[in-house]
């Protein structure tokens, strides 16, 4: 396959994107983590221990301030904006009657699957990092770079892995795409990630959770750890990678083995 | 051209094609068939996006299913719109150029060359929202026909332009035919096809009926009942008249019409002139009164059935 159809659909999608209901989208998603820890900020200065602190000391620590942006970056962000993105992948296309026009071009089916997912990665990616680096500026956290690094990297691995998580979804069940995404969030990435048993080791969320301890150097305890266990970052990357590599080729294999076609009223 | 050999498409336990077998050789075809027929199904098959359930059909000696080599020969102008609204026509036929592996410079060439075919130069930066129906299906075609292919397979082309742009599309598909490309044409108006083409498949329930041309088609039907209306002067002797040659089975006189059914319609209308060549009838109109494109089928499929129509 050319990989310039992947580009093409790439620059397409990207200039969907700049109309004005995503760009409200794109706004909301970089917007609601600044005000959530503009709140957050305003209240540690309320706070009786903050309040007349001495010279030097006494802003929150690291790590609220890495749980806070964490919860509010790869879990909040890049999930959502993964999850609106990309589950819909064949739906959108499937209800817009627009599917046909795709599906009748060589390899078309692969090339829309792979460069709507690239524009949605970039997309979500560039919110996140936006509002991660206005957030981390409004917390004047002790050791600012390190912040940002350790969750913007936790950035730039959630949103692959929730948009191929969510594109995989999307082609499995395109009839019933949005629900089922939904309804797996909150079932698997929400509640059966803290479940300390093998099942939540399948989970996106798990994986992030480790990283974070092991990156952010965030001292959890003896509790925490029977969660996360003590494998080290590169098996928790490996999984990520593979997993996210794994939903990809299966979703290429189910969107050109299915066949797909729009209703339309000609039916004839 | 195309190949079909006991071409068969369930939907679970719905059928959408029954059991068709054909072969045609390139050039210009129009699919007729009544809305439900299962046209846009066989469409469906042709252009790949569905696979048989039973049977196989090729495409230009290809098996169409995620062909990406055929897809490089064949356009196709599906019947739903499916278009980009916050886009222009240019942009949305250099995307799918794109996606034919075309670059940037040349599919904005190409582009440019098929919406000028389609008379769409002048609004091809409009947004697609502004367009009109007849806009929209000139957009639609010119993607069909951008990447140059050899053969266009067209969804109800006709639907929603006026008659103004239904002459303009009957020259745009009759210039494709002259410069020696192929064509498939589905609609459930004969008009629209006969503007286009003389060589009909004819289609309904899933089933194919009949091929061959206008003339072929019309031979078929010749010698099955037909009921015909005759407008003339005096229907009552014009009545005793068609009695005593036994070419009637009923008969109705309204006015100055008489409505009678045949079994011999062939015979009835090469005949009529000599019986009334020597008789002061006069004939001013003659016309099938069951020539509507339902009661064609009803009767075929009546035939395909083994019943007596």
């Amino acid at each position: 396959m050319n990989p310039g159809n992947i580009g093409a659909v790439f620059f397409f999608e990207w200039q969907r994107a700049l109309t004005p209901a995503r760009v409200v989208w794109w706004f909301i998603l970089t917007l609601f983590p600044i005000f959530i820890i503009t709140l957050a900020r305003l209240t540690f200065n309320t706070m009786p221990r903050y309040e007349h602190r001495p010279p030097g000391e006494s802003w929150p620590q690291q790590e609220p301030w890495l749980l806070f942006l964490f919860a509010l970056i790869p879990m909040l962000v890049s999930m959502l904006g993964s999850l609106l993105w990309t589950a819909p992948v064949i739906s959108s296309e499937l209800e817009r009657q627009s599917w046909t026009y795709l599906a009748v071009r060589p390899h078309g089916k692969t090339a829309l699957l792979l460069g709507k997912y690239l524009a949605a990665v970039t997309w979500v990616l560039s919110a996140a990092l936006l509002g991660l680096s206005v957030c981390v500026v409004i917390t004047q956290a002790e050791d600012p770079w390190h912040l940002w690094s350790t969750i913007a990297k936790l950035a730039c691995i959630s949103c692959p892995a929730y948009a191929a998580l969510y594109m995989a979804l999307g082609t499995l069940f395109p009839q019933r795409a949005m629900a089922i995404a939904v309804a797996y969030t909150l079932v698997f990435e929400l509640v059966v990630s803290w479940v300390p048993a093998i099942i939540n080791k399948l989970t996106v969320q798990y994986r992030l959770l480790a990283l974070l301890q092991d990156w952010g150097s965030i001292t959890f305890g003896n509790e925490m750890l029977i969660l996360f266990g003590y494998s080290p970052a590169w098996i928790h990357l490996s999984m990520l990678a593979g997993s996210t590599a794994c939903l990809l080729i299966l979703s290429i294999v189910m969107v050109n083995l299915r066949e797909l076609t729009t209703t339309n009223g000609t039916e004839g | 051209m195309l190949t079909l050999k006991n071409v068969t498409k369930f939907y679970g336990t719905v059928i959408g094609v029954n059991d068709i077998t054909l072969s045609l050789p390139p050039g210009a075809y129009g699919l007729l068939g009544p809305n439900g027929s299962g046209k846009s199904t066989l469409l469906n098959l042709i252009t790949g996006q569905l696979k048989p359930t039973m049977g196989s059909l090729r495409v230009m000696k290809k098996t169409p299913w995620g062909n990406a080599e055929l897809y490089r020969q064949i356009g196709y102008c599906p019947g739903s719109e499916g278009l980009y609204s916050t886009f222009s026509g240019y942009q949305w036929v250099v995307y799918l150029l794109q996606l034919h592996g075309l670059p940037l410079n040349a599919a904005r060439k190409e582009a440019t060359e098929a919406l000028e075919v389609v008379s769409m130069c002048h609004a091809m930066h409009r947004p697609i929202a502004s367009y009109s129906r007849g806009m929209r299906q000139r957009v639609k075609l010119a993607q069909a026909i951008a990447h140059d292919p050899e053969f266009l397979i067209l969804d109800e082309p006709f639907n929603g332009l006026d008659p103004v742009g239904r002459h303009e599309m009957t020259n745009l598909l009759q210039d494709w035919i002259a410069r020696g490309k192929s064509l498939l044409l589905a609609s459930h108006i004969l008009h629209e096809i006969e503007s286009v083409t003389r060589s009909f498949l004819l289609i309904s329930g899933g089933r194919l009926l009949a091929s061959g041309t206008t003339q072929e088609v019309g031979l078929m039907l010749a010698n099955i009942p037909m009921e015909v209306a005759l407008c003339c002067n005096q229907p009552h002797h014009l009545a005793n008249l068609l009695m005593e040659k036994q070419m009637i089975d009923s008969l109705k006189i309204t006015d100055q019409t008489l409505v009678i059914t045949s079994d011999r319609p062939r015979h009835l209308f090469s005949q009529l002139p000599t019986w009334l060549a020597d008789t002061p009838i006069e004939i001013f109109e003659m016309h099938s009164t069951d020539q509507s494109l339902q009661s064609l089928f009803d009767t075929l499929m009546k035939i395909h059935q083994g019943q007596s129509a």
